[in-house]
């Protein structure tokens, strides 16, 4: 049986203790073939993958497309024409580093598994996620951070492009535990003071709490002219509500908030209110220009992943 | 309510579970750790009480649905309407229209079919042990039976073997005679259903009749259930004979009458060309034709003359096609006499011709005998002297006697002629000049054998300028009937000279006056007296014939003389038909009515038989043929010297015919009302607001009334209704269901 073709990075990713519990060679092998592409220009220290905003530093040639009128006469390949007789442009794309730091929710509220799930908590989605992240990150030579959070920062652990920067953040993710209630508004903001430098901010949260506080948060985030990406994440339970008998619902996050009741009563209700929370948040993100990306645990979060870097991909 | 499969009803238990599962599902619940708390806390804060309510709500419909179902198996029966055990015997009595109208057809199925057909109906459905009689309307309310029947099954042969044809129902008379029957009867519940096709005619007044109806029932100590059952329909187009007309006086063989009959067209078209038949015993004597146009009524006059003595039965018969037969003729009897025996008294014998006081009565009774005519007189008269042997006269039993200025009678005469009247014998007692009027007063009017005491002798007999004349009024008395026809001549014109004058004992004013003294024995005396008719005055008020009845017979008093002597009456040419409708009269009239009324006796009386006679026993027997033509024996009850046969069975209209031991036979016609040929009916708006007035229900038909008596003994199913009220709440359930998850956020 032949496996996908990896690149030698993925080899080399491989061999590091602890990663291949949390990534299946599967899952590698589909985000190697990969590129994450940032939809803005950030500021970069060093030559990438990404387009950088100093012009003729660090070209790199992309790709030839058929020249149509109104292309400029000194972009056009003289040499194919030789040998085609065809006009052709020549395109480059100039690369630059990424600062991308992943700020992953470990509050109660993500301790939930459903049982479609595959006996995955949201938290253990979650932090797969972004382990993901940050192997593709660093594969590009990105630098890549993490910060964990509940009711306030946990712990953080600064950008770095180093190959061995992964170990550190695999440590930390594998150490983290979901507890403790959330408030994500004053995480975000004081994550806005601590994050300097502009960059992508991945968001990695059910993004359960106040929503007005939160949106505040992220325009605080856009206001410091980060990019930011939200993996918003949902169990298929949180979704559908499917219970039929009697239940008693208790809080995750906080002892004795307990409510016994009929859900087939209450199921169209929390929907309804589910679709109205829902929809409030996706419209903020919009009026911020953020990415909400809603992911559920019973989806393979990987393809999930790359779905929507490739919707990034095509959207430049 | 009551449930006809009780056992199931337990079922309504199953109205737990729901509860019990509420109950369950409250203390054995899930638990789940759950992190979007924020929006099952929203939804649960804003709707905690509306939830509570609407869990009650759905638990109680949830509850509801296996107790109606459980409801709906057991199959329960409202009883709030029932009035008696399902098994309840009941007093019914059905009055059952007989009348002839009943036979009318409709839609090819005579009326009084479909009557019996629901009275059957509703007949056998009585519970066992109910008493049942039937009551027929026709002619006169008569009771099927003489007690009320037990067995139902019984009574409905019964009701099968009867015919309808009798005469016009009177409603008022059989309705009182049903709740008469009702509170002899012994159940709780009484019944009174009337099957009739209920024509106005038979109702008229009805507003009287209900309402006295209505309070009888209310006055009942058990109230009877009135119901009305109208059978038939309206039907147009009927023709009948009304009436026959003819005159009453005596006939002799030979003698012509004259046959008028009424016709009425009740319908909408004419009926052309229709022939009329007069039947002289049965056989076709002579045929008309008459048209007669929508809703008019004509006549047609038959002569006819007979050719035997004896009782003879005319009918005129109409042929039309019509829906009622019945009414297409009409019979009446009529005696034809053969001779009528006379005995003229004198009491002033002269032997020079029409100088005797009898001459000119003899000759007037026996006009063609005088006459030396072929033609037979109807009057045979014989004439003796009052020196004669009065006894053996009076013992040969004349139909008439004529006492003519007789001056008195022996006591045995007197007793003899007193005998003869009771037993039915007819005298006319003419004054004159030779009458002890002091006698007369003592010895007859003492003892009530003459009409009125003779007075004083008024007038003279040479002085025109005192002598009175008749008063030409309507006369009402049969014998004078005949002159109210003033071709048949005018008594005014006669002259009387002399006469005395009769003071009549008691007339209806002498009865007024007593009684405003305050004598009320004597008002009393005077009403006894009141047989006495004044049948004739003079112009100066004086009574010139007063009738008087005496036992079987009768006695008429004449206060002047019978021949010329007081007045020119026998010079008139009337003298002839006075005497003759006067004396036939007399003669005839004390023979029972042949042509009666249906319900009224027909009475004969049949010379007595001399062997008989001498025990005193009534044992003549006599056969009588009804109608339908059955045949009964009747015995008879001796009445003086005659033997009275009475037969009280005549309800149905028709010929009735009873036949002596020797052979001869006596005919009787009974008639009907003929108000209804008119096949109108109440209108269901007139029948409804009749059975309001009475305090009755109507009823569309037999299964209607016997529905409804079901409802009132058993109640009324409703499982089907519970049916419809358990999908109702399933469905109601799961609408509740959808419409309470669908909460406020």
């Amino acid at each position: 049986m032949s496996g996908p073709r990896l690149a030698p990075t993925a080899h080399w990713f491989l061999s590091m203790p602890h990663v291949a519990d949390v990534l299946s060679a599967r899952d590698i092998g589909k985000f190697v073939n990969l590129q994450v592409l940032a939809r803005q220009v950030v500021e970069g220290t060093c030559s990438g993958l990404h387009k950088s905003p100093h012009k003729g530093f660090s070209v790199e040639f992309k790709e030839h497309r058929q020249y149509v009128p109104g292309d400029e006469i000194r972009n056009i390949d003289w040499k194919v024409y030789g040998k085609t007789d065809r006009l052709f442009i020549r395109e480059y794309e100039q690369e630059t580093n990424l600062r991308a730091t992943i700020l992953l929710d470990s509050s109660g509220s993500m301790g939930y598994t459903g049982s479609r799930s595959n006996g995955l908590t949201k938290h253990d989605y979650a932090i797969r996620t972004a382990a993901c992240l940050s192997y593709l990150l660093l594969q590009q030579q990105d630098s890549v951070g993490l910060v964990t959070f509940d009711t306030k920062v946990r712990s953080y652990i600064p950008p770095r492009a180093r190959p061995k920067h992964l170990q550190a953040i695999i440590n930390q993710l594998d150490k983290t535990k979901p507890a403790d209630e959330t408030e994500l508004g004053d995480v975000f903001h004081e994550m806005v003071a601590k994050i300097q430098r502009r960059g992508l901010v991945i968001i990695i949260s059910d993004l359960f709490g106040d929503l007005d506080h939160l949106l505040k948060a992220l325009a605080h985030f856009r206001h410091a002219r980060h990019e930011m990406l939200i993996f918003q994440i949902w169990d298929p339970d949180e979704l559908d509500f499917p219970f039929r008998q009697w239940t008693q619902f208790s809080s995750l996050e906080t002892a004795n908030r307990r409510h016994l009741v009929d859900p087939a009563q209450i199921r169209r209700a929390y929907l309804e209110k589910l679709a109205l929370f829902r929809e409030k948040l996706t419209n903020g993100c919009n009026r911020h220009r953020i990415n909400l990306v809603p992911m559920s645990t019973d989806q393979p979060y990987s393809d999930a992943v790359a779905a929507y870097l490739g919707l990034r991909r095509r959207s430049r | 309510m009551t449930l006809l499969n009780g056992a199931l009803a337990f079922g309504a238990l199953a109205a737990l579970i729901p509860i019990i599962l509420h109950i369950l599902n409250r203390s054995k619940f899930r638990q789940v750790e759950w992190g979007a708390m924020h929006l099952l806390e929203s939804v649960v804060k804003v709707n905690h009480k509306r939830f509570r309510f609407e869990q009650w709500i759905l638990l109680a419909v949830r509850c509801a649905i296996p107790i109606l179902l459980a409801l709906c198996l057991a199959r329960p029966v409202l009883t709030g309407s029932r009035m008696l055990a399902g098994d309840a015997p009941v007093s019914m009595v059905v009055l059952l229209d007989t009348s002839y109208s009943m036979e009318a057809t409709s839609a090819g199925v005579e009326n009084f079919e479909k009557a019996v057909d629901a009275a059957c109906a509703i007949i056998e459905a009585t519970p066992r042990g109910s008493e049942i009689t039937v009551i027929q309307t026709g002619g006169a309310p008569t009771p099927l039976f003489d007690q009320p029947l037990f067995d139902s099954e019984a009574v409905v042969r019964r009701i099968r073997s009867i015919h309808a044809g009798y005469g016009a129902s009177d409603m008022q008379q059989s309705l009182d005679a049903g709740l008469a029957t009702l509170a002899g009867m012994s159940h709780a519940r009484r019944e009174l259903i009337v099957i009739s096709d209920f024509q106005p005619a038979d109702w008229s007044g009805s507003a009287n009749v209900a309402d006295s109806i209505r309070q009888q029932v209310e006055s009942m100590t058990i109230k009877p259930a009135l119901s009305l059952l109208q059978v038939g329909e309206a039907v147009v187009g009927n023709v009948s004979i009304e009436s026959l007309e003819f005159s009453n006086r005596p006939l002799g063989v030979g003698q012509q009458l004259s046959v008028r009959a009424n016709l009425r067209n009740h319908g909408e078209t004419a009926a052309g060309n229709a022939r009329v038949i007069l039947k002289i015993d049965g056989k076709e004597q002579s045929v008309s034709q008459v048209s007669l146009a929508a809703n008019t009524a004509t006549q047609t006059l038959f002569p006819c003359s007979f050719d035997e003595p004896g009782s003879h039965v005319i009918e005129v018969e109409v042929a039309v096609d019509d829906p009622l037969k019945t009414d297409n003729r009409f019979a009446a009897a009529v005696t034809i006499w053969d001779q009528i025996d006379v005995l003229l008294i004198d009491g002033d014998p002269v032997s020079q011709p029409l100088k005797s006081e009898t001459d000119f009565l003899s000759v007037a009774l026996t006009p063609y005998s005088f006459g030396r005519m072929k033609l037979t007189d109807l009057v045979k008269t014989k004439t003796v002297s009052h020196k004669a042997n009065l006894k053996a006269e009076f013992e040969a039993q004349p139909k008439v006697v004529v006492l003519a200025n007789l001056p008195q009678l022996t006591d045995a005469q007197t007793n003899e002629m007193q005998r003869y009247i009771e037993s039915g014998g007819a005298v006319l007692i003419c004054a004159g000049n030779r009458i002890d009027t002091a006698w007369y007063n003592k010895h007859l009017f003492s003892r009530g054998l003459l009409p009125a005491e003779f007075g004083l002798p008024r007038g003279k007999i040479d002085d025109k300028g005192q002598s009175a004349r008749i008063v030409a009024q309507r006369f009402e008395h049969p014998a004078l009937q005949f002159f109210n026809d003033a071709s048949n001549g005018d008594l005014s014109t006669a002259e009387i000279r002399q006469w005395y004058e009769l003071k009549v004992p008691a007339d209806r004013s002498m009865i007024l006056t007593a009684l405003q003294n305050g004598d009320e024995d004597a008002a009393a005396a005077k009403e006894t007296e009141s047989k006495t008719v004044v049948m004739a005055r003079l112009d100066n008020g004086d009574p010139l014939l007063v009738e008087k009845t005496i036992g079987d017979g009768v006695v008429v008093q004449m206060a002047t003389a019978g021949d010329a002597d007081w007045s020119d009456l026998p010079m008139r040419p009337y003298y002839v038909p006075l005497m003759q409708q006067l004396v036939t009269t007399m003669a005839t009239q004390l023979t029972p009515p042949k042509n009666i009324r249906t319900g009224e006796p027909a009475v004969a009386m049949f010379p007595a038989d001399p062997e008989s006679a001498a025990d005193g026993a009534g044992d003549y027997s006599v056969s009588i043929v009804v109608p339908d033509g059955s045949r009964l024996n009747l015995r008879s009850t001796k009445q003086g010297n005659r033997q009275m046969v009475r037969f009280d069975g005549t309800r149905r209209p028709g010929v009735y015919t009873m036949t002596s031991p020797d052979a001869s036979s006596v005919h009787f016609v009974a008639s009907t009302s003929r108000d209804e040929s008119n096949l109108e009916v109440l209108d269901r708006t007139a029948l409804n607001t009749l059975a309001e007035q009475m305090s009755a229900q109507t009823i569309a038909s037999p299964a209607a009334y016997l529905e409804q008596d079901r409802l009132r003994r058993n109640g009324r199913e409703i499982w089907e209704y519970v049916l419809v009220a358990l999908l109702a709440f399933l469905f109601l359930e799961l609408v509740l269901q959808q419409t309470f998850s669908r909460v406020r956020t």
